[in-house]
């Protein structure tokens, strides 16, 4: 069963494929449109059946009046509900980026040329967050819309689902509409701790230090919580009270970060922990650089930087369009 | 990923109303036990909306549901029967409220209220119960239609919306109505208790005076071709020939050996109807009976029934299969002038015809033997008795009370009765001379209404009669109460007995009382006519449907119906369809944007094409060094248009369009 299932869902994948292709923008025009009885609409199906035995049975024709009153509602609701989605337009903005197992915002803007308000009509990537939005005649609404990103690199966030229920439920009119859109994911964040700094560096290399265990530097009065090994228990036995021993390591102020840094982990590893250290990094405010193989990006600091730097991480060793 | 479901606080509001609007309409089945229970749920279900209570636990449910039913059954006594059913809807209906966690909850709710609130139809079918009906399924409809709007959008833009889908679905409940097919009947369904009144199978002194009092219709009669005069209007029910010393009644199944069998309504005459002859012309006519709970049908004299629900039995009267629960009409034959058993009565049927029980009434028993022996036939009897009625009684709806020689003390000592008085005592003596003679109950006239040429019978028409058994005659209608008041069977009862104080005493408002003025009796008419044409047109549909359809459509096939369905409905919702796509269009593109394109236009025709995203200024420079004789013409126009469309300018728009009609 679930083989079968798999393959329907591969063959109507296809299907919309070529019925469907991506767009650069789109406007839901008769083509795109499906409209089906939802669940509750099954369920007022079932109704419809009831009252119809119940007028047969009682020969009664009140009841066959009103089940045929019902029965028309659901036809005139088809017309409505795809009314309210029909002629919208899908304009894809801008993408934001995020990392690989969070989210990443896709920003839409939906179009109203149409004289008639639209109502309730929620759209979503699939795995993401569902957004309601409801557009009055004529007017355009921007919605920020997440897609879950798996790995890093070109996000395609898939299908957006636009759908809509409105006005009594009964029928679900949608589309799956695929738009050329992409945003850039970066590799998930490992955290490294103080080492990935970085070699001591040569040369021209300012000096600095952060906290670490090489140099002694200061003996501080002791703060609860310290590690015991820290503390200076010859000061103590002098009785001058307790005290801990600080150190630091010396560092190259204009960090790098370096794809040799980590061996022994596979690309990925690598990747999510030069993501993790030029986040630390850029955080300090210090000039950071990035050492990949066949790429080096020279030290700097501020926000195009790091977008550079995430940037070379996110799409590094795939092919495609940089 | 869906959020917590809350609902709409528009949708909560006419939930709540619409609980409170349908308890109203079922008022009448309900009990005071089940509305208490209802007004606490809705109370609970605000509090919960509130977030002071919480929504009930397991066994607080168990405890609702246990409640409600036992409430049900302890008020019904039963559970199988519609009346204890639509309660248990109902109380669905109320308690599902607690459990509304979800929207699909609340659809529930809503495919609930509207079962519910259409079952009302199966109680009454007034045209006043079918508007009610009308209302509680557009409150569902409103909320159907709130559970899916923001709340922010009102409380006022759902009910809108209802009742907007609702008025463009009417054609199609039109089309629906006119052509789908009624099946009937495909199992049996309890039936409805009526609280109705009408002719009953026990006939006690008193019991149709009470009749007298209810201006209620019985039935109506529409003839082919014209109607019989008003004192040949004896619509026949049932025959009671059992006498048990104070009730007629009907005789046993079984006890009488020569009884016939039914004749179904549609099939051959039986073996016994070879002794009753029909001469004469026969009379068609269509009866639209309002609902009695009974299945005894009323006729003119020896009817032939159309209908295969009807059967017709060995004493000539009319049963169906099933009660008439509802509005319901049939067709039938019949030949007022008849002979019934003229070449005699078999020694069974005699004795059951002269039956009388008991000593009671001794006065009269010796008063007929008396007579018997006086006259010299029976026919001789029977014009005695009729002439002692005509001599010194009263013809009343308000005749004294009787004690247990009934017959000694009304003929004896108070002489003021009601039909039933006269034809049980006539049938008394008869039986105590020994002629064989039966009470006929049911109803005599009826009000011809004059514009209409229909004929409506009210429950104050109810009547009795006698049937004496005549030697070389057969059966023969004798009616004392036209002895003693022949206007009552000229005219009419309401006139003869309007000024009695028990006259219509259970109807203060029928229009009936008010016949001395005329306007009012106008309006009376009018509305009696339009409640005969809602039972002719729409409860009673299904018998002009084929007719009328044939008409139209020149023959009656599922391929004409089906085409008929599909062409209608097209043309019903073609409307629809063009509102919709008259809202989804683009409003009017600007005036300058307009020229701009004709601008294009023009231009590409002359062989410069703009490029997409090409600003005007940039085209004109492009059709300077392209088409260097419009140069200047589409510079100016250009400017013009740049100005207009991005400059904030005004441009004469009647120059500009003049200009560019002068480029091509």
């Amino acid at each position: 069963m679930p083989g079968l299932r798999a393959a329907f869902a591969r063959r109507y994948q296809q299907w919309l494929d070529r019925r469907l292709p991506p767009v650069p923008s789109c406007r839901l025009e008769n083509r795109r449109l499906f409209i089906f009885p939802s669940g509750a609409g099954a369920l007022y199906g079932a109704l419809l059946v009831v009252l119809w035995l119940t007028a047969t049975n009682f020969e009664n024709n009140l009841v066959f009046g009103l089940t045929f009153l019902l029965a028309g509602l659901f036809v005139i609701a088809i017309f409505h509900t795809y009314g309210n989605m029909h002629g919208l337009e899908i304009v894809p903005l801008r993408a934001g980026t995020g990392f690989a197992g969070q989210d990443v915002d896709f920003v839409l803007e939906i179009r109203n040329d149409g004289r008639r308000p639209r109502e309730s009509i929620r759209l979503s990537y699939a795995g993401g967050e569902t957004r309601e939005i409801h557009l009055g005649a004529g007017e355009r609404h921007r919605v920020r819309l997440p897609a879950p990103a798996g790995q890093r690199g070109w996000l395609d966030p898939g299908r957006l689902t636009i759908a809509s229920v409105y006005p009594v439920g009964l029928l679900r009119v949608w589309s799956h509409v695929r738009l050329e859109s992409r945003a850039l994911v970066y590799p998930r964040p490992v955290a490294t701790g103080p080492t990935p700094h970085a070699r001591p560096a040569a040369s021209e290399a300012g000096s600095a230090s952060i906290p670490g265990r090489e140099e002694f530097a200061t003996l501080e009065s002791y703060r609860p919580g310290e590690p015991k090994s820290r503390i200076a228990w010859k000061q103590h036995a002098r009785g001058l009270g307790l005290h801990t021993k600080h150190f630091t390591d010396p560092v190259d102020q204009r960090r790098w970060l370096d794809w040799d840094d980590f061996p022994g982990l596979d690309t990925e590893a690598r990747l999510s922990r030069l993501c993790g250290a030029a986040l630390a990094a850029d955080a300090g405010s210090e000039a950071y650089g990035l050492r990949l193989p066949g790429q080096v990006i020279a030290p700097g600091s501020g926000r195009p930087h790091r977008d550079q730097v995430l940037r070379a991480l996110a799409l590094f060793g795939l092919d495609g369009p940089g | 990923m869906e959020p917590v479901w809350q609902i709409p606080r528009p949708a909560l509001f006419w939930l709540l109303f619409t609980e409170v609007a349908l308890a109203g309409l079922h008022a009448d089945h309900l009990t005071l036990w089940l509305l208490g229970a209802g007004a606490l749920v809705l109370g609970w279900r605000v509090q919960i909306y509130r977030g002071v209570w919480h929504y009930p636990g397991p066994w607080a449910k168990a405890v609702l549901v246990l409640m409600c039913g036992g409430a049900i059954l302890a008020s019904y006594g039963r559970l199988y029967g519609l009346e204890p059913m639509v309660a248990l809807l109902w109380s669905g209906f109320i308690l599902k409220l607690l459990e509304m966690q979800r929207r699909r909850d609340a659809l529930i709710l809503v495919c609930l209220g509207y079962f519910v609130a259409v079952t009302q139809c199966l109680f009454s079918q007034t045209p006043g119960t079918a508007l009610g009906t009308l209302g509680g399924v557009l409150l569902v409809t409103v909320v159907l239609a709130a559970l899916h709007r923001r709340a922010e959008a009102g409380y006022w833009r759902p009910v809108r919306t209802a009742a907007a889908l609702l008025a463009e679905a009417v054609p199609l409940m039109l089309i629906l109505f006119l052509v789908m097919p009624r099946l009937g009947s495909l199992w049996t369904v309890p039936q409805p208790r009526q609280g109705a009144i009408g002719v009953s199978d026990v006939l006690a002194p008193g019991d149709l005076s009470r009749l007298g009092a209810s201006g209620e219709v019985a039935f109506r009669v529409k003839f082919d071709g014209t109607p019989p005069p008003h004192n040949q209007l004896y619509w026949r029910g049932l025959v009671l020939s059992r006498f048990d010393g104070r009730n007629w009644s009907r005789i046993e199944p079984g006890l009488d050996a020569d009884a016939g069998a039914s004749r179904r309504g549609g099939a051959g005459p039986q073996p016994w109807e070879s002794a009753v002859q029909r001469l004469g012309a026969p009379r068609h006519y269509r009866m639209i009976l309002e609902p009695s709970g009974e299945n005894w049908l009323f006729a003119l004299e020896t009817p032939v029934p159309e209908s295969p629900d009807v059967t017709l039995n060995d004493d000539l009267t009319l049963t169906r299969a099933t009660p008439v629960a509802s509005r319901w009409s049939h067709s039938l034959t019949s030949w007022m002038d008849y002979r019934a058993a003229a070449g005699g009565l078999g020694d069974g049927r005699r004795a059951l015809e002269t039956m009388l029980p008991g000593v009671a009434n001794p006065r009269t028993r010796e008063l007929a033997a008396r007579w018997r022996g006086e006259v010299d036939s029976d026919a001789a009897l029977v014009e005695r008795v009729l002439a002692l009625y005509n001599r010194d009684y009263v013809y009343s709806l308000e005749a004294p009370l009787l004690g247990r020689d009934s017959v000694d003390e009304f003929l004896w000592r108070t002489r003021r009765g009601f039909c039933e008085h006269f034809a049980g005592s006539f049938v008394f003596i008869m039986r105590a001379a020994g002629v064989p003679a039966r009470v006929v109950v049911g109803y005599q006239g009826g009000e011809y209404h004059p514009d209409a040429s229909y004929l409506t019978v009210h429950q104050y028409d109810a009547h009795a009669w006698a049937e004496v058994w005549l030697a070389g005659r057969g059966w023969v209608r004798v009616d004392p109460t036209a002895a003693v008041a022949p206007e009552r069977i000229e005219f009419s009862v309401a006139d003869l007995l309007g000024g009695e104080r028990a006259f219509l005493a259970d109807s203060p408002l029928s229009l009936v009382r008010f016949r001395g003025i005329r306007w009012l009796d106008r309006l009376r008419l009018q509305l009696d006519y339009y409640d005969y044409l809602w039972a002719q047109w729409v409860l009673g549909y299904e018998y002009r449907q084929e007719r009328l359809l044939t008409g139209w459509l020149g023959a009656w096939d599922p391929w004409r119906l089906g085409f008929f369905i599909l062409g209608a409905g097209a043309l019903a919702l073609l409307p629809v369809l063009f509102g919709q796509l008259r809202l989804a269009r683009r409003p009017p593109r600007p005036p300058l944007e307009r020229l701009f394109e004709r601008y294009c236009r023009q231009l590409a025709r002359r062989g410069v094409t703009r490029a997409p995203g090409e600003a005007p200024r940039a085209l004109a420079e492009r059709v300077a060094r392209e088409r260097p004789a419009l140069g200047t013409d589409a510079a100016a126009i250009s400017a013009l248009l740049e100005e207009g469309l991005y400059g904030g300018g005004e441009p004469d728009l009647a120059d500009l369009r003049q200009r560019i009609r002068r480029l091509g």
